[in-house]
């Protein structure tokens, strides 16, 4: 490592279309890790720390369905059907987990300062990341680095590389963009088509007001922090096939930084700002990325940009690009 | 028996003792005006009621059952609507929105928006609308709409007429008197006029506790200690 330093090649001076796919890709998985969190804090005004590991809980839980079910003999299209039953297993798991950790943990400690959920939750990422690393040594895995077993149950046509406008992507990339829109669809309609939806939106403005229209905003809670959960081990799933990510104990941490970051940027509370930052974020850290690779060889810049646009909206709103001055209560 | 009946509360936010005994009953049918000058507790009388500012002391029952430290959304479907001072839109939610969200489940949709536009012809055209876009006056028609479908027996309703302009206080003074027909109201009103024009009795408060009640067509009567109180 020579620290800055730029390469004298024939590369293209850019390229858009391969920078947007990469993009695109990083965007949706952003997004994903970045909804639950924002989900919680919108409605509950809690801070979940512990969003990460469950996202790293989400990833070795999946990467199990998938090699507990598929072997060398197990057909290409029938890997992506186990995908979704992996992600099914999982969502369901954590969101009841989830769930549970509200009602028994933090439903105790909502009348006390924001310090206690802070303290609490990040206990609980000590706790998570400590039974993960033992399970995890157990069976033989080592737990900082990703689980290849995992990543090798991906059907090949997502690990092949395909041409685009001419622009090379992995197949794998395609899909965590196609996934990250399925999902945001899903949440959209959620908040928008359903009656709990309508009752989430409308608590995180007032949630006095709601309770005094008849709703009961603490069930409401164990619904959101629960489906927050299953939303943060649903990112898992869709990294535990990614070999940028891969299910390894330190990826709660690093997922963690980066939804904290998405949902900053995009003002907490707000779904929309959370996609819209999302979308930012995963634009930044592609075209960096892609500098990095081709001219400047300086590994941390992709994540040095992004602390420096977090800076940058923190400092010219606060709030972050969608946020209200205040949000949430109990 | 009284469809409310508010017996010895004390309330406080915080250390500060603001409801210090305050005794009251609504009957079936009535429109009950609370009247006093700022900060002597009227607004914290009706929290009390809705247990959002659950009284330490003391004891509120509706329907003969005590709710006192009941959770609120409980109270609230007992049949206690709440149409709080400065109207508490949900402001990024539509006027259809906000209808819909005060409509009790299983109850038909379509039916509570019949209602609320039937009652407020001039919020039908805003319906797409969010309702913080909306002028003072057509947001505080979609607070009393919210009270209107959410089948509610006694109606709390805060300041209505607040903040709005003289031709627009006309207005919500013919809504009230219309939600008044078909409910039981307890109202906050720092419009005096207006107060004794809808209300059929009034209580009179005065830090924390009640010191005149009666009939508001004897009230011009007893103008000397109205106007004791009510003057700052």
């Amino acid at each position: 490592m020579t620290g800055f330093e730029l390469t004298a090649t024939a590369l293209p001076l850019f390229a858009p279309v391969e920078i947007t796919l990469d993009a695109l890709s990083k965007a949706a998985l952003y997004i994903v890790i970045a909804s639950g969190l924002s989900l919680i804090f919108g409605l509950m005004g809690v801070l979940n720390f512990a969003h990460g590991s469950l996202t790293m809980l989400g990833a070795y839980l999946g990467g199990a369905v998938m090699v507990a079910l598929v072997s060398s003999a197990t057909g290409q299209g029938m890997r992506l059907l186990l995908f979704f039953v992996a992600v099914a297993v999982v969502f369901a798991a954590l969101t009841a987990f989830g769930a549970g950790v509200e009602r028994v943990l933090i439903r105790p400690i909502y009348d006390r300062e924001p310090l206690f959920q802070i303290l609490l939750t990040f206990g609980l990422v000590l706790v998570l990341d400590e039974a993960a690393t033992i399970v995890v040594q157990l069976a033989g895995l080592q737990p900082q680095t990703e689980w290849q077993d995992a990543i090798g149950t991906a059907p090949e046509f997502l690990a092949a590389r395909y041409d685009i406008i001419g622009a090379s992507t992995r197949g794998l990339y395609l899909f965590e963009a196609l996934v990250g829109l399925l999902v945001v669809t899903a949440i959209f309609l959620f908040l928008t088509r359903t009656r709990y939806g309508l009752y989430i939106r409308a608590g995180s403005e007032d949630p006095e007001m709601t309770q005094a229209l008849g709703i009961d905003i603490r069930q409401a809670f164990t619904v959101v922090f629960g489906v927050g959960s299953g939303l943060a081990g649903l990112a898992g799933v869709m990294l535990m096939w990614d070999p940028r990510f891969g299910a390894s104990v330190p990826l709660g941490v690093e997922t963690l930084l980066v939804g904290f970051i998405v949902v900053i940027i995009g003002g907490l509370g707000s779904f929309k700002g959370t996609v819209v930052a999302g979308v930012l974020v995963g634009f930044v850290d592609a075209v960096m990325s892609w500098l990095f690779i081709n001219y400047i060889d300086f590994p941390g810049l992709p994540e040095l940009v992004m602390f420096l646009v977090l800076v940058t909206v923190l400092v010219a709103r606060p709030q972050g690009l969608f946020g209200v001055s205040e949000v949430g209560g109990h | 028996m009284s469809l409310l009946e508010v017996d010895d509360i004390h309330s406080y936010y915080g250390e500060s003792h603001i409801l210090q005994g305050i005794s009251l009953e609504v009957e079936p049918g009535e429109c009950v005006a609370l009247i006093g000058r700022n900060g002597v507790g009227k607004t914290t009388t009706l929290r009390s009621i809705l247990q959002l500012t659950p009284p330490r002391e003391g004891t509120v029952r509706y329907r003969g059952e005590d709710v006192t430290g009941r959770p609120t959304h409980e109270v609230a479907r007992m049949g206690v609507g709440w149409v709080p001072e400065e109207r508490r839109m949900f402001s990024h939610l539509t006027v259809d929105e906000n209808i819909r969200i005060a409509t009790p489940p299983g109850n038909s949709v379509e039916a509570a928006f019949e209602r609320a536009y039937s009652a407020f012809p001039e919020l039908e055209s805003h319906r797409g609308r969010e309702a913080g876009d909306l002028s003072g006056g057509q947001q505080q028609m979609v607070a009393i709409a919210r009270g209107l479908v959410g089948d509610n027996d006694l109606l709390l309703v805060d300041e209505p007429s607040e903040g709005l302009a003289p031709q627009i206080v006309a207005a919500v003074a013919e809504a009230l008197k219309t939600v008044a027909e078909e409910s039981t109201v307890l109202l906050v009103e720092q419009n005096f006029p207006l107060a004794m024009d809808v209300a059929d009795r009034f209580y009179l408060l005065d830090h924390g506790t009640v010191v005149e009640s009666g009939s508001t067509e004897n009230v011009t009567r007893d103008d000397e200690m109205i106007r004791r109180y009510l003057s700052a």
